[in-house]
């Protein structure tokens, strides 16, 4: 009796071990509708070996980096922003991974060597109907023009895309605005523009948040990130109008970070995850832009395509009618000036 | 006989000297008494010391970007700081930069960068481009490659990092810089935001210490001297809260106190404000500390609670039955009976206040971020973590210097959790 309740205790103990032996790989991302659109995409549909934990972050490289400097790494995959995919890349915190499979299919191009392709996303304003009886806003000048459509605006707590668009409000050709903002007098000018509208901003830093302040009228409008607002009117029937001029689109990327114990399996869900089929469906859960060109020609022969049965090219933020006029955000700029950038924002924010 | 064993040393029964023997017990007595506080100590140790030291190297060490330009700043150390550096400069900083391997220039660039601008994209452009140099002179060709390489800002830039250890992340952590001569000067207004969120977190700090006692002491003084039957129910008020998640708390508190939420509404329906003149209680400073004071109200309440309990009630009755008013009673006897826990929540609440990071960040919309939030945003961002450790070592020094000021005023020994 005693022996097989050792036996057993000791297997127990081996299979614990071989259990660590084939862990499960960590994925980590954003949370929310969008880390639910990913597990539809392409972790449910994700066969090889062994299953996938899904984990929800902040953003940012703090605990990355604190993995690698401990040589201790739980997380594999992870989905980053192109600034940090930059910095971590450029830090030794990621894998370079192979790019074959996709290099040929950007709508852009890839960022760094580290990263496989995921999606577009944009900041973006929207404002509710029903707040503008007369004539509505259109264009990103309205949105700073508080002298024809009076009302709060709902602006984020940080630089990225405020520049862009206040300098795009400005006049300044939605193509040109990098050039601008690096030449002497651009961030100037591009703060200057904030000026008109700082005694009429309501800050947000949550992604919720803009949705619920337009609803509740605590603003007359706001900027969002598109795929909330989308998935408002989409799956809640919520009734917002977008102003895709002067968006700012925003690239989001797979890194794999440097240490993982899984590192071939980790190599092999990347490339699945960042396959054609896979971002295309995921469009199906979330209206974010997929980043390779042939997705969208899937998701154009399956329209309606959304799972509601609805059409999502007309809340996808980089069609060509749209690029037109939307930036599309220069990572390598706010590498290497976003510090610079953000602490004079802090100082506007607070005076 | 006699005289033999006297003379000689005083031996046990095995014949080994009783010194010898009884220090080898007591040894085993300090081994043991070692190994029992062992766990505490390696804790202490893992958990306290060593983070705290990285901490304090981390805020000083400059170390890795001269393991990857050494001979370039031999050489730019001779450097006169007027128009361009020489020929020679270039060369090196050429060799070194294609000699640097793998992430080793990457991680070079990025600390490049909190020194000026630009450095990490000039030194990826030049990673790759530099390939199709093949000889010299370097100079006119690395400019011609980026024209950065012919602006003299970069290279005084370089002036601060020289050295494997520095004091530019402290300087930095109050709005401060080295010039390229290693000179302190202050950085240009437009980037001063250190002291002023420094001097905004001791206030806010400050105010939601004063604020908490205020609330906090009635409280306190009603839990220690109702009846049980009413004090438990009242304990449970204060602990409900406590034990709610604080973000559960700070968003009821966004619903309450936005500009369209309910605390405006019934003003406005009461008549009391017009409805074009609503309050701005949220994402502002104002926010900030009406949602802190409430979320650390009971870490002033518990420990005024537990000194008040041992504070007799016939005091209070001496002190009337000899003639003193109320009021005059309870300046005299109670309150400075009650200082060790004021002293002791005060302190608590200070020193958690100062370090608040998720309830600015909620709340504090434009004017309400504190200094922990600057933290979060390098420690996440950036990954300056020299800074981070500089905002932190002085947030440190800071408590190390209130403290010491409580101790040569109140003195320590007052504290009292219960």
């Amino acid at each position: 009796m005693r022996k097989t309740i050792k036996a057993a205790f000791l297997g127990l103990i081996s299979m614990a071990f071989i259990g660590s032996a084939y862990a499960d790989l960590t994925f980590v991302s954003w949370g929310g509708a969008y880390t639910a659109s990913q597990q539809k995409a392409y972790i449910d549909t994700w066969s090889k070996g062994s299953g996938i934990t899904v984990e929800n972050y902040n953003g940012g490289l703090g605990e990355v980096k604190a993995q690698v400097e401990a040589n201790n790494v739980t997380w594999d995959v992870v989905d980053v922003l192109p600034d940090q995919a930059i910095t971590g890349c450029d830090d030794g915190l990621f894998l370079k991974v192979d790019q074959s499979h996709f290099i040929n299919d950007m709508v852009v191009k890839p960022v760094s060597e580290c990263i496989s392709p995921q999606i577009f996303w944009s900041y973006v304003a929207f404002y509710d109907p029903a707040a503008f009886p007369g004539k509505k806003p259109k264009t990103i000048k309205d949105f700073f023009d508080v002298k024809k459509f009076p009302g709060k605006r709902g602006i984020h707590t940080w630089a990225n895309a405020l520049i862009e668009m206040a300098l795009v409000a400005d006049g300044v050709k939605p193509s040109k605005v990098y050039e601008v903002m690096s030449s002497d007098g651009g961030i100037d000018r591009a703060f200057a523009k904030l000026d008109t509208i700082k005694d009429h901003v309501v800050f947000w830093s949550a992604g919720s948040k803009p949705l619920e302040l337009v609803s509740s009228g605590e603003v007359v409008m706001s900027l969002a990130y598109n795929g909330r607002i989308g998935a408002a009117i989409l799956q809640d029937g919520k009734k917002f109008n977008y102003i895709w001029d002067g968006q700012v689109l925003e690239q989001e990327y797979l890194v794999i970070v440097k240490g993982t114990k899984n590192e071939d399996e980790a190599r092999e869900f990347v490339k699945h995850a960042s396959s054609a089929e896979s971002l295309a469906l995921q469009a199906k859960y979330i209206p974010y832009g997929p980043m390779r060109s042939s997705s969208i020609d899937i998701i154009k022969k399956g329209e309606p395509y959304f799972n509601t049965g609805v059409d999502v090219l007309p809340h996808m933020p980089n069609t060509p009618k749209r690029l037109r006029r939307s930036v599309i955000a220069d990572p390598f700029w706010w590498a290497d000036n976003g510090a610079e950038v953000s602490e004079r924002f802090g100082v506007w924010k607070g005076n | 006989m006699s005289s033999e064993t006297i003379s000689g040393p005083i031996l046990t029964s095995d014949g080994i000297p009783l010194k010898v023997s009884l220090k080898k017990a007591e040894r085993i007595n300090k081994i043991r008494a070692f190994l029992l506080v062992l766990p505490l100590l390696a804790f202490i140790l893992i958990s306290f010391i060593i983070p705290i030291g990285d901490m304090l190297t981390r805020s000083v060490d400059d170390r890795y970007i001269n393991t990857v330009f050494p001979k370039t700043f031999e050489i730019y150390k001779k450097w006169d700081k007027q128009g361009l550096p020489s020929e020679e400069v270039y060369k090196t900083m050429f060799i070194e930069i294609g000699e640097a391997k793998g992430f080793k220039i990457g991680k070079a660039s990025t600390r490049m960068n909190y020194s000026k601008s630009g450095w990490k994209s000039l030194i990826k452009k030049s990673q790759r481009k530099f390939k199709k140099i093949k000889e010299g002179p370097y100079k006119e060709q690395m400019i011609a490659v980026d024209k950065r390489w012919g602006d003299p800002i970069y290279w005084k830039a370089l002036g601060e990092m020289v050295d494997p250890t520095t004091f530019g992340y402290y300087l930095n952590a109050v709005d401060l810089k080295y010039d390229s001569n290693k000179k302190v000067i202050a950085q240009p207004e437009n980037r001063r935001i250190y002291m002023h969120t420094w001097i905004k977190t001791f206030k806010v700090s400050l105010l939601v210490t004063i604020f908490t006692l205020m609330l906090g002491y009635p409280i306190a003084y009603l839990l220690a001297t109702l009846p049980l039957k009413y004090s438990n129910l009242l304990m449970i008020c204060v602990l409900l809260p406590f034990w709610t998640s604080l973000l559960v708390r700070t968003v009821a508190w966004m619903i309450i106190l936005q500009q369209k939420g309910v605390f405006n509404n019934l003003m406005v329906m009461a008549g009391l404000i017009a409805d074009e003149n609503r309050w701005k209680l949220m994402y502002n400073e104002t926010g900030t500390i009406i949602v802190m004071t409430q979320i650390l109200l009971p870490f002033m309440v518990l420990p005024l609670y537990s000194v008040m309990k041992t504070i007799s009630p016939s005091y209070m009755k001496a002190a009337l039955n000899l003639g003193a008013s109320p009021l005059h009673a309870f300046w005299k006897v109670y309150m400075p009976n009650s200082i060790p826990g004021i002293s002791a929540g005060g302190l608590l609440v200070f020193i958690i206040a100062i370090g608040y990071f998720i309830t600015p960040e909620l709340v504090g919309g434009k004017d309400g971020q504190m200094i922990g939030n600057w933290i979060a945003y390098h420690l996440k961002t950036t990954l300056n973590w020299g800074l981070c450790a500089a905002l932190g070592s002085v947030l440190l020094a800071v408590m190390i210097v209130f403290y010491w000021l409580y101790n040569k005023i109140i003195g320590v020994e007052n504290i009292k959790l219960g």
